[in-house]
Order: C-alpha cells, then sequence, then structure tokens
C-alpha cells in the first residue's frame, strides 16, 4: 500500500464513524459540532487525493460558513431533534441500504477504470486538449493559448466561463434567500413589544440594522 | 557540512517523533480526564507542545525557503489563537455554570459528574 | 520519518473524535472541535511533507484561522443567541 492508501483509509473510517456520529445523536448543536469534524476530514481527505483547491472550498465553506449557517438555523428552531415515526425511519433506513448497496455494486463493475488510472475518459477526452493550451508543451516556445498559469482555474474562469458565471449566480441567489430568512426573527423581535423594553434601544437597533 | 546535515536531520526527526508523541498524550488526556476544565489542560498540551514541536521539526527539514516562513507563520497565529480560543471556551464553561472538581480523585468517581448534569445530553 | 509524526496525529484525532461525539457538555464538544482542528493543521502539513508537495501549506494556513474565528462564533453564539450582539452587558458575571 502507498502512502496515500494508508491515509486515506484511516481518514475514511474516522469520515464514516463521524457520519454514524451524525445520525445518531439527537443534539442538534452536537451535530452541528460533528458536521465541522466532517467537513475538516473531507477536506483532508481532497487534500490527499491532490484536489488542493477543493480542499480549500471545504475549508471555508464547509468548516466556515456552514457552520454558522447552522447555528443560525438553531436559533430559529428547536436544539433537540424529535425522532420521526417507525415506518418513516424503515423507509428512510431502506432507502439509504438500496442507494448505498447500488454505489457499492456500482465500483464492483469491471468495466469501470481504476482509481488514478490514465486511460479514463476524463484523462483522454478533453484534459490533454486542456493541458496543452495552457502550459508550455516541451521544447515548443508556442505561445500558450489561455495564460493562466493554474489549469483548474484555467477550466473554469476560461473555458467554462458561463458555467462558473451560472454557479456563482445560483450560489448568490441562495446566500440572499438564507440571509432573508435568517433575517426574520430579527426582525420580528424587534417588533415584539415585550422583549425590547425601552423604545430608545429600539429605535438604535433599527438604525444599527439599516448599514 | 555533512556532519551539520547529519545533525539537523536527528533533530528534526526527534522533534516529530516527541510532536507526535505529545500529541497523542494530550488526545489520550482529552478522552481520559473526567470534566471540561481538566480535558482542557490536556487540549493544551496538542495545542502547544504537539503543535510546536511538529512544526519546529518540519521547519528543520525544510531549510531557507518559502515552506519554511509558512510554516512560521502558522507556528504565530496557533501561538495566538489558542490561548484565546481557550480562554474563550473557559469563560463560555464557567459562565454556563460549570465548576471545576476540586476534590481527590476518589470522591469524583462518586459524585465528579453531578456539577455538570444540567448540561448534558443524550451523548 | 514523518511517519512518526503522521501516526501520531492520526491517532490523536481518532481520540478526539472519540470525545466529539462522547461529549457530554456541549463545551466538551467545542473543545474536542478545536483540538481536532489544531490536529488537522498538523496532519495537513506533515502530509505536505510526506507527499513531497510543501505547497499544501497555504491550506494547513487557511485552516489555523478558520478554526480560531469558527470556536469563537461558537462560544459567542452560546453565549449570546446571537451573531451580532454587542458585548457590553457582560462585565459582571464573571464573579
Amino acid at each position: 500500500m502507498t502512502v496515500e492508501e494508508i491515509i486515506n483509509i484511516v481518514l475514511l473510517t474516522m469520515l464514516a464513524l463521524t457520519a454514524v456520529g451524525i445520525a445518531r445523536l439527537r443534539n442538534l448543536f452536537a451535530v452541528t459540532m460533528l458536521s465541522g469534524i466532517y467537513s475538516l476530514l473531507s477536506a483532508s481527505i481532497f487534500v490527499v487525493l491532490d484536489a488542493v483547491d477543493v480542499a480549500f472550498t471545504e475549508a471555508a465553506v464547509g468548516a466556515g460558513i456552514t457552520t454558522v449557517l447552522l447555528l443560525g438555523t438553531l436559533m430559529l428552531t428547536d436544539r433537540e431533534a424529535r425522532d420521526g415515526s417507525r415506518a418513516n425511519r424503515a423507509g428512510a433506513m431502506i432507502v439509504v441500504v438500496a442507494l448505498g448497496g447500488a454505489l457499492f455494486y456500482a465500483t464492483l463493475d469491471p468495466m469501470m477504470p481504476r482509481f488514478g488510472d490514465p486511460r479514463t475518459p476524463a484523462q483522454t477526452h478533453v484534459a490533454p486538449q486542456y493541458l496543452k493550451d495552457t502550459v508550455p508543451q516541451g521544447s515548443s516556445k508556442e505561445p500558450v493559448k489561455v495564460g493562466i498559469p493554474n489549469v483548474v482555474t484555467t477550466v473554469l474562469a476560461s473555458y467554462r466561463g458561463y458555467d462558473t458565471l451560472g454557479e456563482t449566480v445560483v450560489i448568490f441567489t441562495a446566500g440572499i434567500a438564507v440571509l432573508l430568512l435568517l433575517g426574520q426573527r430579527r426582525r420580528r423581535r424587534r417588533d415584539t413589544p415585550g422583549q425590547n423594553p425601552s423604545g430608545n434601544k429600539d429605535a438604535d437597533r433599527a438604525a444599527g440594522a439599516e448599514d | 557540512m555533512e556532519i551539520v546535515n547529519h545533525i539537523l536531520f536527528y533533530a528534526s526527526w526527534a522533534l516529530l517523533a516527541a510532536g507526535g508523541l505529545l500529541c497523542v498524550i494530550g488526545a489520550f488526556g482529552l478522552v481520559r480526564f473526567p470534566e471540561t476544565y481538566t480535558r482542557m489542560h490536556a487540549a493544551g498540551v496538542i495545542d502547544t507542545g504537539g503543535a510546536l514541536l511538529i512544526l519546529a521539526g518540519l521547519m528543520l527539514q525544510s531549510g531557507l525557503t518559502l515552506e519554511t516562513v509558512k510554516l512560521a507563520l502558522i507556528m504565530f497565529f496557533l501561538l495566538f489563537t489558542s490561548p484565546t480560543a481557550g480562554y474563550a471556551l473557559a469563560r463560555g464553561t464557567w459562565s454556563a455554570g460549570h465548576r471545576p472538581i476540586t476534590h481527590t480523585r476518589s470522591d469524583a468517581r462518586t459524585d465528579g459528574h453531578s456539577d455538570s448534569a444540567g448540561m448534558t445530553d443524550d451523548g | 520519518m514523518f511517519w512518526a509524526a503522521m501516526i501520531g496525529i492520526l491517532v490523536a484525532l481518532a481520540l478526539a473524535l472519540v470525545r466529539a461525539i462522547a461529549g457530554p457538555t456541549v463545551y466538551d464538544r467545542i473543545l474536542a472541535v478545536n483540538s481536532f482542528g489544531t490536529l488537522t493543521v498538523l496532519a495537513l502539513s506533515v502530509i505536505g511533507f510526506l507527499m513531497g508537495r510543501p505547497d499544501f501549506l497555504d491550506i494547513a494556513l487557511v485552516y489555523a484561522l478558520i478554526n480560531f474565528i469558527g470556536t469563537i462564533a461558537v462560544l459567542k453564539f452560546l453565549r449570546y443567541g446571537d451573531f451580532a450582539r454587542a458585548t457590553q452587558a457582560d462585565d459582571n458575571d464573571l464573579v
């Protein structure tokens, strides 16, 4: 076994344990904490898999923003999860087991390429063209087409520029929706008279909320 | 020069091994100690001893390069953030009503967790 | 030889995970997550050297910062139930 494989196995085992913990715990605050650990672990796995940019995103989004958003949601809801009905849980269990079994079965297919195989469609189809257009090839002093040193950035910002634009619009919309939903609570609290005894403070807070 | 390289190699090896050992010791304390304050003490072993020794060992490995600067920055941040986070955590624990265990070990077995009963969940 | 440190860190990660799942109080979990974050920073640094690509250190650097901000944000939430409250009223409750 190579170095990466051993580290991957250990990290994936811990990932599975964390997932079981998230599924078993009923305290939603603890679940939030464990989901932070989950994203730390998956980001480490991305680093071992050499996907440094994905790991960066996972670090910022998974461990940072998602934790804050989940905590903001906890303010609006209960801190304890209630168990669903027995039939609901059984149905969910069947779906999960069937899906997991199907995914596991798919990996057993002999037509599936091996992990890191250079002859997969992903490696032979467009990737060589992207590399040729981006990285200066050997001795030829031909100018590269795109002029961005990082290949991943080239793909994201140039070849799939419109795709990235669409993704950004989606994330922007989702962000606005989340802010509106979480902002509801503060606005409602300001409107209820019992919570804010002095009208003066109320006005201050309203002024603060404007900027 | 040869001998200096040898010395650096063994020094970095020793630092890395000691750092790894301190990480395990700290994490072991994190699991074994009876309540939050003592566990915080164990976590401090990871944050200071473990982190600093491992980062120093890696610094000796990379020599005078950009990597050493990055490692020094990580060390610098950790030296500032871990005590601050530890203080904030201890303060939060205290103001939530938890009090440290102040009696001996034989007593702690019988009523060590009584003061944290209000905050426990179904773990 | 980075293995000595790597094994230590992996074992410590597993133990911190045990504490994060076991609890029992929320502060134990926050402490475990904080230690987990520090250990992840160390693990990423060592993995970078282990695989001969020390440029991974940038991620470790980002983590060292995010981990701290996350811990403080969580503690602030627990104390005030809000991220945006002013902190004038909390001077007298440490007595």
